[in-house]
C-alpha cells in the first residue's frame, strides 16, 4: 500500500508540481481505486490502471480548477499546437554544479507546467516515469501512433517552452552519450 | 537533407527509432550544420533532465490524508489489512446492533468454504457457538459510527449453501461464497467488501440453502429515511431494493413465481406504507422480525 502510495505521489506531483495538490490527487486516486476495485480484473498491470486512475482524477481537477481560475484560453486547449510562453524568469546563470542542475529542474518542471494536460501527462509518463510507448496508449486509452505523435508534439512544445533558459541547458557538462558527430562538435 | 526535415527528426533520432536510412541522413547533415547540432545539444539536454528529474518527497501526512479523504468518502471503512477485521468477528461480545433477518428451518453443521469474487475478498470464519439458526444479516461497531455488515448462517443440521450476490438483473449473479453448514456452527461472511466493491446503498444478495433460494437486500449503512415520497414503477424485487435502499432497513423475499410489476406513489410515507401500497393486491405480505422486514407469498 505505501509503495503504491509513493508511486501514486510521484506522478501527481509530477503533473501538478505542487506537494499540497498532489496529495489531494493522490487521495482521490486511492478512493476511486478503492470503489473500482471490483472492475480491476487483472488483465491489465496493476501499475498501468494505477497510472490510469491518476492520470483520470488529474485531468478532472484541471477540468474543476480551470471551471474557477479561468486559465488563459491557449493552455487549457488539447492539443496544444498553440503558442504557449513561458514567463520569463530574470535569475541569474552564474550558478555553477549543484544548484545550476537544481535550476533546471525547477525550470523543467515549470515548463511541464505550461504544456496543456494531455501533453503534460504524456511528458511525464514518457520521460520522468519512464513508461514505454504502449503502456502510456493502454494507461490514456488512446491508440499507440496517436500517443507517439502527440509526444513528440509535446516535447516540441516543451522544447519552445525552454527556449529562453537555452543557457542553462547548454552550459552542462555532464558526460553524455553522444555520437562522434558531436563529438567532434564539440571541440 | 533540410534543416527544417532534421528538426522534425530529432525526437526520433535521439530516442534511435529511425531506420538505418534515415539515422545515416541525418547524421550526414548534423555533421555538416553546427546550428543543427547545437539543437540537438540543446534536445538532448532536455531528454537527459527529464529521466533525471528526483523523487519529490511525499509530505509525512501522506498516508494519513489519503485514509481521511477515502474514509470520509466511503460508508464503510476498511481496517488496514482487509481481512484482519474478521478474525475477530466471531467475537459475538465485540457485536452491537444485531438484527435478525429471518429464519428459515433450522439445523446445520461443520464449514467447507469456497470463495468466488475475484480471488476471496470476502472469507468466511467459523466460530464454535450456535446460537438460533437461521441467517442473519448482523452489524458489527468497528469505531465510532462505523458499522460493518456480516452474513450469519447457522444450521442444526448439514446443508448446502451459497451466497451469491446480484448487482442488477441482466448479468447473473455471482458466487461469492460457498460451502457446508454444519450442525452447531457459524458461518460468517462478512459483507463490507462486497458493499465496498458495489458502491450500492444497498446489496442485493441470493442466499441458497439446499437450493432453495431467497433474497437478502442488505443496507450499506447509510443514514435511514424514516420518511419518503417516493414513485416508482418497477419489477418487485427492484422495488424492494428501493426501498431497502431508502430506508436502509434489511429486506428479505423469497420470490414466488413470477415477478409482478408494482407501482408506487407515495408522499412523506414510512416503509410500513410504502410496503402496504406496493404489495397491495399481490400475492405478498409484510413480515416484521427484529427490524427485518419479510416479504412472503400469502
Ligand atoms: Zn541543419
Amino acid at each position: 500500500m505505501r509503495r503504491y502510495e509513493q508511486k501514486v505521489y510521484q506522478l501527481a506531483y509530477r503533473l501538478t508540481n505542487n506537494p499540497d495538490d498532489a496529495a489531494d490527487v493522490a487521495a482521490e486516486t486511492f478512493l476511486r481505486m478503492y470503489n473500482s476495485l471490483r472492475r480491476f480484473r487483472g488483465d491489465a498491470q496493476l501499475s498501468t490502471w494505477l497510472y490510469r486512475v491518476v492520470s483520470n482524477v488529474f485531468f478532472d481537477f484541471r477540468k474543476r480548477e480551470s471551471r474557477h481560475q479561468h486559465l488563459p484560453l491557449e493552455l487549457s486547449t488539447e492539443d496544444g499546437e498553440e503558442p504557449m510562453e513561458l514567463p520569463i524568469e530574470d535569475e541569474s546563470v552564474d550558478i555553477i554544479g549543484h544548484a545550476l542542475q537544481e535550476e533546471q529542474k525547477r525550470v523543467l518542471m515549470e515548463a511541464i507546467q505550461q504544456l496543456p494536460e494531455y501533453q503534460r501527462v504524456m511528458v511525464v509518463l514518457f520521460h520522468i516515469e519512464e513508461r514505454p510507448y504502449e503502456e502510456i496508449a493502454q494507461i490514456l486509452g488512446l491508440p499507440l501512433g496517436t500517443i507517439k505523435s502527440r509526444l513528440n508534439r509535446a516535447r516540441n512544445a516543451l522544447r519552445q517552452l525552454l527556449e529562453p533558459h537555452r543557457e542553462l541547458f547548454e552550459v552542462d557538462s555532464r558526460p553524455t552519450i553522444e555520437q562522434p558527430q558531436e563529438a567532434s562538435d564539440a571541440l | 537533407m533540410r534543416c527544417e526535415q532534421v528538426r522534425s527528426l530529432m525526437n526520433e533520432y535521439i530516442e534511435g527509432s529511425l531506420s538505418e536510412a534515415l539515422r545515416e541522413r541525418v547524421g550526414a547533415h548534423l555533421s555538416g550544420c553546427a546550428e543543427c547540432r547545437r539543437e540537438l545539444r540543446f534536445m538532448r539536454a532536455i531528454w537527459r533532465g527529464l529521466s533525471e528529474m528526483p523523487e519529490a518527497q511525499p509530505p509525512a501526512d501522506l498516508h494519513a490524508r489519503i485514509m481521511t479523504h477515502v474514509r470520509a468518502n466511503t460508508r464503510l471503512r476498511e481496517a488496514s489489512p482487509r481481512f484482519a477485521l474478521w478474525r475477530w468477528a466471531g467475537a459475538a461480545a465485540a457485536a452491537a446492533g444485531l438484527f435478525l433477518m429471518g429464519f428459515f428451518a433450522a439445523q446445520s453443521d461443520g464449514v467447507q468454504a469456497t470463495f468466488g469474487l475475484g480471488g476471496g475478498r470476502t472469507a468466511a470464519v467459523e466460530t464454535p457457538t450456535p446460537v438460533q439458526a437461521g441467517v442473519f444479516i448482523e452489524y458489527r461497531v468497528v469505531e465510532q459510527g462505523v458499522r460493518l455488515p456480516v452474513l450469519e448462517a447457522r444450521m442444526n443440521r448439514a446443508a448446502n449453501a451459497e451466497l451469491r450476490y446480484a448487482p442488477d438483473a441482466q448479468k447473473p449473479p455471482t458466487l461469492v461464497w460457498q460451502g457446508t453448514l454444519q450442525p452447531g456452527k457459524t458461518v460468517e461472511i462478512p459483507l463490507q467488501a462486497l458493499l465496498q466493491a458495489s458502491n450500492e446503498r444497498a446489496l442485493t444478495l441470493w442466499w441458497s440453502v439446499d437450493g432453495q433460494r431467497r433474497v437478502l437486500l442488505v443496507p450499506a449503512g447509510y443514514p435511514p429515511a424514516k420518511l419518503a415520497s417516493i414513485r416508482l414503477q418497477a419489477k418487485l424485487g427492484d422495488a424492494l431494493r428501493q426501498l431497502a435502499s431508502i430506508y436502509q432497513t434489511p429486506i428479505e423475499w423469497q420470490p414466488h413465481g413470477e415477478e409482478p410489476l408494482v407501482v408506487l406513489d407515495v408522499q412523506d410515507a414510512t416503509l410500513e406504507d410504502a410496503l402496504r401500497q406496493l404489495l397491495q393486491g399481490s400475492a405478498y405480505t409484510v413480515q416484521r422480525h427484529g427490524e427485518t422486514v419479510r416479504v412472503v407469498a400469502h
